[in-house]
């Protein structure tokens, strides 16, 4: 177990390596600097930005800083905003992110698999045919048609909650809707035909012909081997969730790390979009590592030394 | 005693004496056949990604509108109105509708043909209401209170005569007067060229790296697999950010983030099924009557698992149709004036509360082409599915 979490951290770094270099030399690609504007610069106050940011050393040099400062979790400097660093704005806009997709994420449990369950057990009775037929516009249709047609609808002609911001608690309700309404369709279709597979199971007529209760059936013997496949869902889902919110803190106005990522970009603020990238895929997979886990403590059959190998 | 003619008695020719007990089983393609046309979403899903692509690229054409030119007088056009009918004196009769939104009057013809906006007197901005004349007929606007109201001189009001189609501009015209239905048709060709190319590379890459991958198993397997899990760790979107700073264009960076990443899911599926189709009896054979390994992967394993291949890429489209909406949503797909479906919607939300309209179409037409890759995936998945049926 432990020699298995370690494997993983050890690949974990590889890949965030990978990362880090990509996003470097990819960024280093691009024609002009940081400091070309429209605006011309005095050249030797481009010369002195240049040192400060030790841009005018050879490239290798400033991969190496800049690995070296990633080692330290220094993300470096914004060179749109001065005297900002990627840090502190990542730590602005982390609070938001992780509130939205945190709530999204136990509502894509809280209802997916309890909708995925009905659905299952009225199997082609009207519970059945009316979840799969949400759970299949939920699949079809966008989360930012979701958003917007959601705050037509809601914000906009009911008046029940804000169109943007989340300063009050009502402010929640529709981010987190867009956000997990793929998700929970998603969910719910996949538990439903789990658990319509584990139902024709044997040792599930073993429990019935032992005569345990209902209840000890469904949930002892039924769910908890259907949701196998629900968990190791769970990993993507966390990550979708995250990045989904670019589209979602931007409809909603929410000040959170994905509006601030997609500010960056068009910002064209460098290092702001290198360290966000490099956090992005670090969340992303200590959050996989972290269902792998769960995995392994859900269903104890499955030996993680023998699935890395 | 009925009498039997003598030829009657003659031989009967071999091939007709054959009398089938059973119709010819039916083959794997003709039962998945059979049992996709069985399934009517799925059949109804083919017919509109049919006719999608042949509107998406011939539509344009047959449309006197192009897609960036701009008609600021005629901006906002709903795609149906409440008509007006006004008679003067000489008995000629204008027909017009009012945007209630913009406050504008709009001449259309008998058959809802866009004629052109209406130029009204002098607005009175303090009773906020601007006459209009037609011939010796003088109608007031007021917008002093909303719904706005059309009055004549002895101040009744003048009623719609009813609702009409726009038949110029059938889905209306955006905030800069240029017709959605054009802007539409290019957005669904770029969405299905996005497809295209994930299709592509699905086929060329994902499958012959999955299947190198499973057939040689070992080493280079490990190699290969540890380089899918690194890309796959990075979600696509955050590949098209990076190579948006690259590339200034969008759209051309997500085709490229597309077309070099995006096979890794179509790689997995086809590895897992390779390792477990390998160790069948008739690779054994193959190998033993001197196969190379190429001819074992294309001619035995890859049409093997041509089932969750197909399955794999109808869900695969989809999601990329999905990244390029969604990047195009929030200003990093295409770029203006082109459309995308991505991005007609973000500009409809600007105008979200006055013409609803403008959202509706291109959230319904990136929502229908949703449904129908999945129908269409599910349907695959069960015809293909050798065990149901039969």
């Amino acid at each position: 177990m432990f020699t298995y979490i370690l494997n993983r951290l050890g690949m974990m770094l590889v890949t965030l390596w990978a990362i880090v270099t990509l996003t470097f030399f990819l960024m280093h690609a691009v024609p002009g600097g940081p400091f070309v504007s429209e605006r011309m610069l005095a050249p030797e106050i481009a010369a002195a930005l240049n040192a400060k940011y030790g841009l005018n050393l050879p490239i290798w040099e400033q991969y190496l800083n800049y690995l070296g400062r990633i080692l330290t979790f220094d993300l470096g400097p914004s060179f749109k905003y001065p005297g900002v660093s990627i840090n502190s704005m990542i730590a602005a806009g982390l609070p938001v992110t992780l509130q939205t997709g945190l709530l999204a994420v136990i509502c894509v449990v809280a209802l997916g698999v309890p909708l995925g369950v009905i659905a299952a057990l009225n199997r082609n009775r009207w519970p059945d045919t009316t979840v799969m037929f949400i759970a299949t516009l939920g699949v079809a249709i966008p989360s930012y048609v979701i958003a917007t047609v959601s705050i037509y609808v809601f914000a906009l002609r009911l008046g029940w909650v804000p169109t943007f911001g989340l300063d009050d608690w009502r402010g929640y309700f529709l981010p987190v809707f867009a956000l997990s309404g793929f998700w929970i369709s998603f969910v719910s279709r996949l538990t439903r035909s789990s658990l319509l597979e584990t139902l024709e199971q044997d040792f599930m007529t073993t429990a019935r012909a032992k005569g345990l209760r209902k209840g000890q059936i469904l949930f002892k013997h039924g769910l908890r081997n259907s949701l196998l496949p629900v968990v190791t869902v769970l990993g993507p889902v966390v990550a979708n969730l995250i990045t989904g919110s670019f589209v979602i803190e931007q409809i909603f106005a929410l000040p959170g790390i994905g509006r601030q990522f997609v500010l960056s970009i068009t910002n064209r603020d460098y290092t702001a979009i290198m360290g966000i990238t490099i956090f992005y895929a670090a969340i992303l997979m200590v959050m996989i590592l972290i269902v792998d886990l769960l995995y392994v403590w859900l269903d104890p059959r499955i030996k993680l030394t023998k699935a890395a190998a | 005693m009925t009498d039997i003619s003598p030829e009657m008695w003659a031989k009967v020719p071999a091939a007709e004496k054959v009398t089938p007990v059973a119709p010819p089983a039916p083959t794997y393609g003709q039962e998945v056949r059979r049992r996709l046309w069985a399934n009517k979403p799925a059949v109804v899903s083919i017919v509109f990604i049919i006719l999608l692509v042949i509107a998406a690229f011939f539509g344009p054409y047959l449309s006197p509108h192009t897609y960036y030119k701009q008609d600021l007088k005629l901006a906002n056009i709903p795609p149906f109105f409440e008509t007006y009918a006004v008679t003067d004196g000489a008995g000629e009769t204008t027909r017009f509708f009012l945007n209630a939104s913009n406050f504008n009057l709009y001449e259309v013809d008998a058959e809802g043909n866009m004629l052109g906006l209406l130029r009204g007197g002098r607005k009175d901005m303090i009773k906020k209401s601007q006459p209009y004349e037609f011939g010796d007929q003088t109608l007031t606007l007021d917008y002093s209170k909303l719904p706005v109201r059309l009055l004549l001189e002895d101040g009744s009001e003048v009623r719609p005569s009813g609702w009409s189609w726009n038949k110029t501009y059938l889905f209306g015209t955006d905030q800069l007067g240029r017709d959605i239905l054009v802007r539409q048709l290019y957005g669904a060709q770029i969405s299905l060229t996005v497809a295209f190319v994930a299709t592509l590379v699905n086929f060329f890459i994902g499958v012959f790296y999955g299947g190198i991958a499973g057939y040689m198993g070992g080493k280079v397997d490990a190699v290969m697999m540890r380089f899918v899990e690194i890309i796959s760790t990075i979600p696509l979107t955050l590949y098209v950010v990076l190579l948006m700073v690259v590339f200034d264009s969008g759209l051309l960076s997500i085709i490229v983030a597309i077309g070099s990443v995006f096979w890794v899911d179509m790689a997995r599926i086809v590895r897992g099924q390779i390792l477990s189709l390998k160790s069948q009896d008739y690779v054994a054979a193959a190998r033993t009557m001197g196969a190379s390994p190429a001819r074992i992967l294309t001619r035995h394993l890859l049409p093997n698992s041509i089932g969750p291949i197909i399955v794999t890429l109808t869900m695969l489209i989809p999601s990329a149709i999905f990244i390029e909406s969604f990047m195009s949503f929030i200003g990093l797909g295409v770029t203006p004036p082109l459309a995308s479906w991505g991005s007609l919607t973000s500009e409809a939300v600007e105008t979200l509360r006055a013409y609803p309209h403008q959202l509706f179409f291109p959230a319904a037409a990136i929502s229908l082409t949703m449904f129908a890759f999945n129908f269409l995936g599910d349907g695959l998945r069960d015809a293909l599915d050798p065990r149901v049926g039969r």
